[in-house]
């Protein structure tokens, strides 16, 4: 966990050096996505930097954070478990263009379903009520700070911490994440990445806006079915 | 520190480039809060130990005679309250008990700030909700927040069994005799105080449960 918080601390300082908003959900204890966002905006410590982060908490987090959400953004979400809503957030983000951090405890979610996990293995859900998420938060934006120290790190390219050896699921030939927007003409304009694009959907027929599709040479391949929670 | 020459000196700040040294510290650093943190929590704890059973016992004797709970704080400590409140309310184990957190509506909370005053959107509150024999508690890590030392006030006037928690050296709260129980978290850092506050709240809670 201190090597996880370590490197969400690191990408956070980079996101935000390159203009980006932090966007915080929690389903089920929305005071805790309001106390992440107050720390960045009104940091306990005069003289740190104030902070783009804001708590969603509308009823309908997917809309919300669709609307809200620019490439290059970050999702911090509070959770413990792997609910059908979670899950549908946090697939939708590489189409949004999104970076993710979970915090959470109990069981693992699978691998890959968000970037950065701050995971507490061996708690459940008194981790949301105990001072444990509150210390976990409080430790990430202390830690971002720390690197706010250190510009020339930050100035660093983002890409390549995430795709290690210049190859990665989301952007070979196994196909881009890509949620559709709307209709035009013969073509299906889809965001992947964050970026609108057309691409031909007639093998994944019918789609509707909001469904998931994986997408390669402009072609949607597949449908991404909803995680099986 | 982005000028086009900067490459030509990667040793001055700008052009760090030892991301796996400082994030050998960062992990560090991250470790060793999490230990002051556990730390100062278990002596809080065992140092309160017999306050926290006095006071577990007058709030069960309260909730069982009806009354209820008003939480409040400003910020992170707003934030705080709310998740005590969601505690008490929607327990993960026992007894749903009233307990309402005085920062969640916005229209009342912008309206009392906007008219007559941030320093006294939770006491007049209390006056439109409180009833005798329920209960305010108020979180503060600095213990001197005007806004929670006015609603102590109205809370004592009220006949309400008033509760702080508060941080440093207690400040105003700790002094101040609307405040009939105050729990003190002795640290000079605000979010270990926050962080050893909320495990104590979680506590009491939990001991109110077994009194219900």
């Amino acid at each position: 966990l201190p090597e996880d918080l370590a490197s969400a601390s690191m990408t956070l300082a980079r996101r935000f050096s390159s203009k980006a908003t932090l966007w915080c959900w929690s389903p089920r204890w929305p005071q805790h996505a309001e106390h992440v966002a107050v720390e960045f905006v009104h940091p306990v410590i005069v003289g740190k930097r104030a902070l783009p982060a804001v708590a969603v908490s509308d009823a309908d987090p997917i809309t919300a954070l669709r609307t809200l959400v620019e490439a290059g953004d970050v999702l911090l979400v509070v959770a413990t478990a792997m609910t059908t809503e979670v899950a549908a957030v946090l697939q939708r983000a590489p189409a949004w263009g999104i970076e993710t951090i979970w915090l959470g405890s109990g069981p693992r979610p699978r691998f890959g379903l968000a970037d950065h996990l701050l995971w507490f293995d061996d708690l459940g859900d008194e981790a949301a009520g105990n001072g444990t998420f509150v210390l976990a938060y409080h430790v990430l934006w202390e830690l971002t700070h720390v690197c706010f120290e250190h510009p020339g790190l930050l100035a660093q390219p983002i890409a390549d911490e995430e795709c290690p050896d210049g190859h990665c699921l989301t952007c070979s030939d196994e196909g881009r994440v890509a949620e559709v927007v709307g209709l035009n003409g013969p073509f299906t304009l889809v965001r992947s990445a964050g970026e609108t694009e057309e691409v031909d959907t007639t093998l994944v027929e019918p789609v509707a806006p909001g469904d998931l599709v994986l997408v390669h040479a402009g072609v949607a391949l597949s449908r991404l079915d909803a995680e099986q929670v | 520190m982005t000028e086009d020459t900067d490459f030509l000196y990667p040793f001055i700040e700008g052009g760090e480039q030892d991301a796996a040294g400082l994030l050998a510290d960062l992990a560090t650093s991250a470790a060793a809060k999490g230990a002051t943190s556990a730390h100062l929590q278990a002596v809080t704890l065992a140092d309160r130990d017999a306050a926290m059973t006095t006071l577990a016992q007058a709030i069960a004797e309260r909730f069982n005679a009806g009354g209820r709970l008003f939480v409040f704080g400003n910020g992170g400590s707003a934030t705080d309250a709310a998740g005590i409140v969601a505690l008490f309310r929607t327990p993960p184990w026992g007894r749903a008990l009233r307990a309402r957190s005085l920062v969640a509506d916005h229209a009342v909370l912008t309206a009392l700030g906007n008219d007559v005053g941030f320093e006294l959107v939770f006491s007049r509150q209390l006056i439109a909700y409180a009833r005798e024999g329920d209960m305010a508690l108020g979180l503060s890590t600095s213990g001197n927040s005007t806004n929670l030392l006015n609603a102590f006030a109205e809370a004592r006037r009220r006949g309400l069994l008033t509760l702080g928690l508060a941080g440093s050296d207690g400040g105003q709260m700790a002094a101040s005799s609307d405040v009939e129980h105050c729990l003190v978290v002795s640290s000079s850092s605000v979010h270990r105080i926050q962080e050893t506050q909320t495990a104590m709240a979680f506590e009491l809670w939990s001991r109110v449960q077994s009194l219900v």
